[in-house]
């Protein structure tokens, strides 16, 4: 099994390789800085802050020099116009050289945010990590759990009254956007509710770190979570189970004579597994990233309000940032799925 | 391709699907809602002889926020309108200049004859007379639950004035410095107040009806875009295999590991230069949107189709058609993208819902739609207003998108059930 | 001589389906005896609803959309699994009757051991203790002659062939020594050196264990082979029941006898015949004739058999042992045919 992860992690090197390559000629479409510093800025300002943030480098060690932007450093070799970069100083192989060490930013060697200036990169993703896992780690545990118990159900008494239901409210749920839920959830959940309870159970925005002060700022958040996210969740389990019901084997328990909750609770279950650990696996990487619109109109500093501020004040470092670290967990993540599969269902074997 | 929607009309799956009422009830409500979508557009064609201006749309129908529905507003508000109005109104006398810009929905002064002296004393005893009102009512510090002064003994000033009807004839006056409106046209009039209005004024009903055209403007573009770059690379890398499939695969992986939210979110800056910041022309402005959209949402009809495409390709007729040295192009055109027109259905109504759905948080974040309403900007509006208990405007923006997600989940569905032997339902 | 009596008794069983184009009768009206000890094959082509008389009787019909005809009599022990309640049917199930279906390949669930399987119909059905249960589960996949028992327990399906699978899936139905085997196709998925072997497998447990068997297949070879008695089933209807070496040789319905003639036959007669068949095809289940559902087909076919749909009645000077769904019999003379019926058939064994 250590040859598939090792193969896997292999093979894994140039698809991330890709997904950072992208993602950094993407992000340079438009120059950043001009981005950030707007229209009102001089060419020397920006001059100035492309060669601290080290963007007048050239981004591959093969580039051809444009005369009116020069690159900040000198070629190795020039063969007529193309000229070859020491690789290190390049902008690409010094950001995967930055990942491979995962070094964003330290008191000696600062990566620093735009929009904190006093702040380095990796610190301000560290910090913002752990409010976030504190909304989505709950939220995904509490959705996965009542989402299969109803999706169960469904299936079970599929076609009864109870299904029926059940389908008509997810698919009304489906139909009603994430933000409302979320805007009326805030109001309803905190100012409505508190006026009627007496106290303060939720609060409408902040945080504050500390277990104690979980309920007051992130059970909220959870509830709400849980409302959106388990009607798609219900809808596949159903699926899953519901086709579950047609196989062959499922005939052959019954027909065995085995009672009707052994059928679901057993053997329906057990081979459901291996769709349910899937979805449940893909939306780890989400669990870092958390609900951008959550964290935003809750006002709470995880990961998903960092980079839309970023987004929105042009914070370049940490955008890119974020997304080389959130692409690297999501490959990650996908080589433990399979490794996870391999234990649940015997007929894998990892070739 | 015309054979290929003759062949999907005589099929099974279509008579299945028309069997089914409340799909065929939802496709009519889509319906619906593109002629009104198609109509407002023709506010950018017309404007002023038909649909809904941007231009129209900001403009305000009311000095003071209003309730839906007819619901009075609060006494305070309703002073307050008449208070501006007035204002206004004692301005443009004075100055002696024209009428034309008060304008509150269909309700104006009379252009022309506002410059005879007639008008004018009769605009001039209307203003008299509702500053009078007004300066009664302002003695109140409450109007909203006014006590009535009492004299000595507690028992109610009979002279005092009773506030419910002092703000009638109030109103009464104001309304009179407007000209009449016809019967239609006070129709029309009180349909722009049927759903509120925001904390600016303008009407409800206008933004949510013109967000209407943007919805299905993005769900449009995005969606046929999406399925046609789909739908052309999952069938070429299924069909011609090798490197192609290779590239076309690595590009899906490599774009399915982020979150979608985020990678949306990253596109748009990426692709929001300060081109289209400037531009104020609500087509082209979303164009960062689309863009965005676009390459996240090519992914889904892709993998369907490379995976129905492969399918297909063992099939005999397609054997046989390369037996008989048809070139691949053609038989990826003619033989092979027609048997997945039932997928790239359902994939758009699919990647319709979508893309509605992430214009609205796109919006609500203020990285959508930037000018002029969209239901997730009037979302997003709404959050002060719902804070002091007022729905209108999320209630009518969370209304009219739930009815066309649902519609469009419903046909989807449908279309599932009806197309897909395998699908569970 | 007195006849033992039945141990499955099936009368007029009537099941019906709820689709989206309307409820279709799937098997109307069949009724057979089952008698002790006997194998029993049913037998007709592919959609004629032998499938769905044998999960009719085991219940093992969706039941949203199943509906059996209350009128229908499955008289088993004395109760009548038609309108038994779901308590009974989970206690007769695995125990006293057993199924054993089509595709041994997906038949077994495939993230739980051979092992585990057995045992669990042991565990419902018995009161053997843990270690009991294990030594009897070894002890059937012995029986059924899998090579290393001992170890092959506690593998999973997918690590056995189809042969070693349906080998199994014996062993599961009889670990407790059901009196009715009921057996769907059980050799169809399979080759046929292995459909030899498993066909000897189940006479031989059909001896030691005094079991009756149902055998379903479309395959004439297969019923002369191993079967006792014979019913053939056309589009939801028995249309003949008796003995095997009765009915091979003495065939009553025209369509028995159309069969039995397209069966290829080898030897230098044989040489440059063609191979006969029975020209036109089943009638939709939605659009049933009004009388007999064979007489499109039939060369004998007559007004009175498009206009009445016969009885299944004893034949002639036999009895009850034999009894045939027709008018116009093949032991009678033949009728007055008109040309174009005549040219409607192309089996020369067709005529009487």
């Amino acid at each position: 099994m250590w040859s598939y992860v090792a193969r896997r992690l292999l093979y894994s090197i140039p698809v991330y390789l890709g997904i950072i390559l992208i993602m950094m000629g993407a992000l340079r479409l438009r120059d950043p800085v001009s981005a950030y510093l707007g229209k009102n800025a001089t060419a020397e300002t920006a001059l100035l802050k492309k060669a601290s943030m080290g963007l007048d480098r050239p981004f591959l060690p093969i580039g051809i020099e444009d005369p009116a932007e020069p690159f900040g450093i000198e070629p190795i070799v020039e063969v007529g116009r193309v000229g070859f970069y020491p690789p290190l100083r390049t902008q690409y192989v010094e950001f995967l050289w930055r990942i491979l060490r995962f070094d964003f930013g330290t008191a000696e060697r600062p990566y620093r945010s735009w929009q904190f200036e006093s702040d380095n990169v990796g610190a301000k993703l560290a910090d913002a990590v752990w409010p976030t896992l504190k909304i989505t780690i709950p939220a995904l545990v509490l959705t996965a759990t009542i989402a299969i118990l109803v999706g169960l159900l469904s299936a079970a008494y599929r076609g009864s009254v109870l299904d029926k239901t059940l389908m008509v409210l997810v698919v009304l749920g489906m139909s009603i956007s994430v933000v409302v839920f979320i805007v009326l959830g805030q109001v309803f959940g905190s100012s409505w509710l508190n006026g009627k309870l007496g106290f303060e159970l939720f609060a409408s925005n902040g945080y504050e770190p500390g277990i104690q002060n979980w309920v007051k700022y992130c059970a909220l958040p959870v509830i709400i979570g849980v409302v959106v996210g388990m009607g798609y969740d219900a809808r596949f389990y159903r699926a899953v189970m519901v086709e579950e019901t047609s196989r062959d084997y499922i005939t052959t328990a019954v027909a065995k004579g085995a009672p009707r909750h052994k059928i679901i609770f057993v053997h329906m279950l057990k081979n459901a597994m291996i769709p349910v650990i899937t979805r449940i696996m893909i939306t780890i990487p989400f669990l870092i990233t958390g609900s951008i619109v959550m964290e935003y109109q809750f006002r709470i500093p995880g990961m998903g309000k960092l980079l839309i501020d970023a987004i929105v004040n042009k914070d370049f470092p940490i955008i890119q940032t974020f997304t080389a670290v959130l692409a690297g967990l999501f490959i990650l993540t996908n080589i433990l799925t399979d490794v996870l599969y391999a234990l649940v269902d015997p007929r894998v074997r990892l070739a | 391709m015309i054979a290929a929607f003759k062949r999907l009309k005589a099929s099974r799956g279509v008579g299945k699907f028309c069997r089914n009422r409340l799909a065929v009830a939802a496709l009519g409500i889509i319906v619906l809602y593109a002629l009104v979508g198609g109509w407002v557009a023709l506010g950018d064609l017309l404007p002023g002889r038909a649909g809904i201006t941007y231009a129209q749309v900001e403009q305000p129908v009311w000095p003071t926020p209003i309730n839906g529905f007819g619901i009075p507003a609060t006494n305070e508000r309703r002073v307050e309108a008449a208070r501006i109005i007035t204002r206004e109104v004692k301005r443009a006398v004075n100055n002696g200049e024209g009428f034309t810009d008060i304008r509150y929905g269909l309700l104006h002064i009379l252009p022309g004859t506002a410059d005879s002296d007639t008008e004018l004393d009769r605009l001039s005893t209307l203003i008299e007379e509702s500053e009078d009102l007004y300066d009664q009512l302002s003695e109140f510090d409450d109007l909203n639950s006014p006590e009535p002064p009492m004299l000595d003994d507690g028992a109610p000033d009979p002279d005092s004035i009773d506030v419910p009807s002092t703000i009638a004839r109030l109103e009464g006056a104001v309304r009179q410095m407007f000209a009449p409106l016809s019967g239609w046209q006070s129709l029309k009039q009180s349909l722009l107040h049927s759903l509120g209005t925001d904390r600016q004024g303008r009407s409800n009903f206008l933004r949510v009806i013109f967000s209407i055209k943007v919805a299905l403007q993005v769900g449009i573009v995005v969606a046929i875009i999406s399925v046609l770059v789909g739908t052309f690379l999952g069938a070429a890398a299924a069909y011609f295999g090798g490197w192609v499939d290779h590239a076309v695969v690595w590009l899906y992986s490599t774009l399915s590991s982020m979150p979608e939210l985020i990678l949306l979110a990253v596109l748009v800056y990426a692709f929001s230069g300060s081109v289209f910041d400037k531009v104020s022309n609500p087509w082209l402005a979303l164009v960062p949107v689309y863009a965005a959209m676009c390459m996240e949402f090519w992914i889904g009809p892709c993998r369907v189709i490379r995976g129905e495409t492969l399918k297909l390709k063992e099939l005999e007729y397609v054997q046989a058609a390369t037996a008989i040295g048809f070139g691949r192009f053609y038989i990826l055109l003619k033989h092979v993208i027609p048997n997945t027109v039932h997928l790239m259905f359902i994939n758009f109504s699919l990647l319709f819902i979508a893309a509605i759905k992430f214009e609205v948080v796109l919006s609500f974040l203020g990285l959508g739609v930037k000018v002029g309403p969209s239901w997730g900007r009037m979302i997003q509006e709404s959050t002060q207003e719902v804070i002091n208990g007022i729905f209108w405007q999320i209630g009518a923006a969370t209304v009219f998108m739930f009815v066309l997600v649902l519609a469009f989940n419903i046909v989807s569905d449908a279309l599932q059930d009806a197309f897909d032997p395998k699908h569970v339902g | 001589m007195t006849t033992p009596s039945p141990i499955l008794s099936v009368r007029h069983l009537t099941t019906r389906f709820r689709t989206d184009r309307g409820i279709v009768t799937a098997i109307d009206d069949v009724s057979f005896d089952l008698y002790p000890g006997e194998t029993l094959g049913i037998v007709g082509e592919s959609g004629c609803g032998k499938t769905v008389t044998s999960k009719s009787i085991m219940r093992l019909l969706p039941e949203r959309t199943t509906i059996i005809d209350p009128s229908s009599q499955i008289m088993f022990e004395g109760t009548n699994l038609a309108t038994a309640d779901d308590r009974t049917m989970r206690r007769i199930r695995g125990d006293r009757i057993a199924m054993i279906f089509q595709e041994p390949m997906t038949s077994l669930n495939p993230v739980f051991t051979i092992g585990w399987q057995l045992d669990e119909a042991l565990k419902y059905h018995t009161d053997l203790g843990r270690a009991a249960r294990r030594s009897r589960a070894i002890e059937m996949l012995k029986l059924v002659e899998i090579p290393n028992a001992e170890r092959r327990v506690d593998e999973y399906p997918h690590q056995l062939s189809g042969g070693m699978r349906q080998r199994v899936m014996i062993g599961m139905a009889l670990c407790c020594e059901p009196d009715v085997f009921i057996a769907d196709e059980p050799t169809t998925a399979l080759d046929v050196t292995i459909q030899a072997q498993i066909l000897a497998l189940m006479e031989n447990l059909r001896k030691r264990l005094n079991t009756a068997i149902i055998l379903i297949t479309h395959n004439l070879g297969v019923v002369a082979q191993v079967c006792d008695r014979v019913a053939v089933m056309y589009a939801g209807r028995v249309i003949e029941v008796g003995g095997v070496r009765r009915i091979f040789h003495d065939p009553q319905h025209p369509y028995t006898r159309a069969l039995l003639d397209s069966i290829p036959k080898a030897g230098r007669k044989e040489h440059g015949k063609r191979l006969p068949t029975i020209e036109g095809i089943v009638p939709s289940l939605f659009d049933l004739p009004k009388g007999c559902r064979f007489a499109d087909r039939c060369a004998r076919c007559q007004p009175l058999c498009r206009d009445t749909e016969p009885e299944l009645l004893p034949a002639e000077g036999v009895g009850e042992s034999h009894l045939k769904r027709c008018h116009f019999p093949l032991s009678q003379a033949a009728p007055v045919t008109s040309a174009s019926h005549a040219a409607m058939t192309s089996s020369p064994g067709a005529r009487p």
